[in-house]
């Protein structure tokens, strides 16, 4: 019994040590605050060790299982500062969200090469609008205020351009 | 590319949700109904596997060495009771997409590298308790969710959101209150309409915190109820908690 948790503590290093860097980037990105990011990301782990047995490997890949719990709850977060919230100097945090790259079109023929195609399929504003949308976790209030854009003219492009995406990702 | 089919309104929301541009009040709404209702939850669930290898392909920052520490710490109590659930997870990753099931092969290999450990007083906040969760529904008409809580052990805080909307009646406040096996209310704080309210939980009030105990919300006249130990206006909303 002590060696199997033993074990599992183990096991839960492991994917912290897969997993973690990646996670803290986008709490980072999403809170724009370290101790928050670093709150954030202790909720995460302990969540993914204490609902571990509601993962179900036939319905998601363990990074999109944990990449969900991350941004769910710095999205919380960010939403408890109220509905306008949102990261103010993103540019100055350098962190990057790596879009185009070397890296990014060697892995081309990987899950992240088709979205990142499918995304620069989009007219630049558009990609430009989701990509906001989902690494800084903000409201269509806030991304619509941020571009001086009205509330309905944001969403249409959101909208239009995730059924756009689908509509690339399953050709 | 050539111009797309719309999204149904349904596969519409189900996106938005996996995004994240929806209000606060939206999330709530859409975790609600991914809970009652199976095809939207597929639907979220897909935008998810479609929309977070965004998140993988983000250059990694490096978490502060202490960190681990504090999840190491915060896991202590629960070691015993969560082996079996790990377990399944494991297996479960296995048969899974990603190369962490090479992780049990290091595990292996680690275990067998490993002096024996006797477990020390953690020297850190444990958690205490187990991760609770409520939805307190309206006890007249159809019976909606009112109020979302959620006890955290390892901050010691209930977490309480309000979804009722705002509508300025000076006249009444919302007051939480946690009704344990006893049957005695003791009152939790005051909730502000459509806000969420991080209470944290006084030692002596832990033990009422478990499975089974009912969360309570009265109507009370402002300042709360004149009565320490039981509300004195109508119970608007009631639920129980229960593990997570």
């Amino acid at each position: 019994m002590r060696r199997c948790a033993s074990g599992e503590r183990a096991a839960l290093r492991q994917l912290y040590d897969a997993t973690s860097s990646k996670l803290f980037a986008v709490c980072l990105r999403i809170l724009s605050d370290r101790e928050e990011a670093e709150d954030v990301l202790q909720e995460v782990y302990v969540t993914v060790w204490r609902r571990a047995d509601r993962f179900d490997a036939a319905r998601a890949s363990v990074m999109t299982w944990v990449s969900t719990i991350a941004r769910n709850r710095s999205i919380d977060r960010l939403r408890a500062r109220g509905p306008l919230a949102y990261a103010d100097q993103v540019d100055d945090l350098e962190i990057p969200d790596g879009g185009v790259s070397a890296e990014t079109l060697m892995v081309a023929a990987g899950e992240e090469g088709r979205l990142h195609h499918c995304l620069g399929e989009l007219d630049p504003r558009t990609e430009k609008v989701i990509r906001t949308a989902f690494f800084e976790g903000v409201t269509y209030e806030a991304l619509a205020r941020r571009m001086d854009t009205p509330l309905g003219t944001v969403k249409s492009w959101v909208r239009r351009g995730l059924a756009k995406l689908k509509g690339c990702l399953s050709q | 590319m050539s111009e797309a089919p719309e999204l149904s309104e349904l596969e519409a929301l189900a996106a938005e949700h996996a995004l994240g541009v929806l209000t606060s009040a939206e999330r709530r709404e859409a975790e609600a109904r991914m809970a009652s209702d199976p095809a939207f939850a597929a639907e979220v669930e897909a935008w998810r596997a479609r929309l977070m290898p965004m998140a993988e392909n983000v250059v990694g920052i490096a978490a502060p060495q202490a960190l681990w520490l504090r999840i190491e710490r915060s896991l202590g109590a629960n070691d015993n009771q969560e082996t079996g659930r790990g377990l399944r997870f494991w297996r479960g990753t296995a048969a899974g997409s990603l190369t962490l099931a090479a992780a049990s092969v290091a595990v292996a290999v680690m275990l067998a590298n490993q002096p024996t450990r006797t477990v020390v007083a953690p020297t850190g906040p444990v958690a205490q308790g187990q991760l609770l969760d409520a939805s307190l529904v309206s006890q007249t008409g159809q019976p909606v969710p009112l109020f979302v809580a959620a006890y955290d052990p390892t901050r010691k805080a209930l977490i309480v959101t309000s979804l009722v909307t705002p509508n300025n009646d000076p006249a009444h406040v919302h007051e939480l209150w946690v009704i344990p096996a006893d049957g005695k209310p003791r009152p939790l704080g005051i909730l502000e309409p459509g806000k969420t309210k991080a209470i944290p939980m006084p030692e002596k009030l832990l033990p009422s915190l478990a499975a089974g105990s009912a969360l309570a919300v009265s109507l009370e006249p402002p300042g709360g109820s004149p009565k320490v130990d039981t509300p004195t206006g109508p119970i608007t909303a009631v639920g129980k908690l229960a593990k997570i």
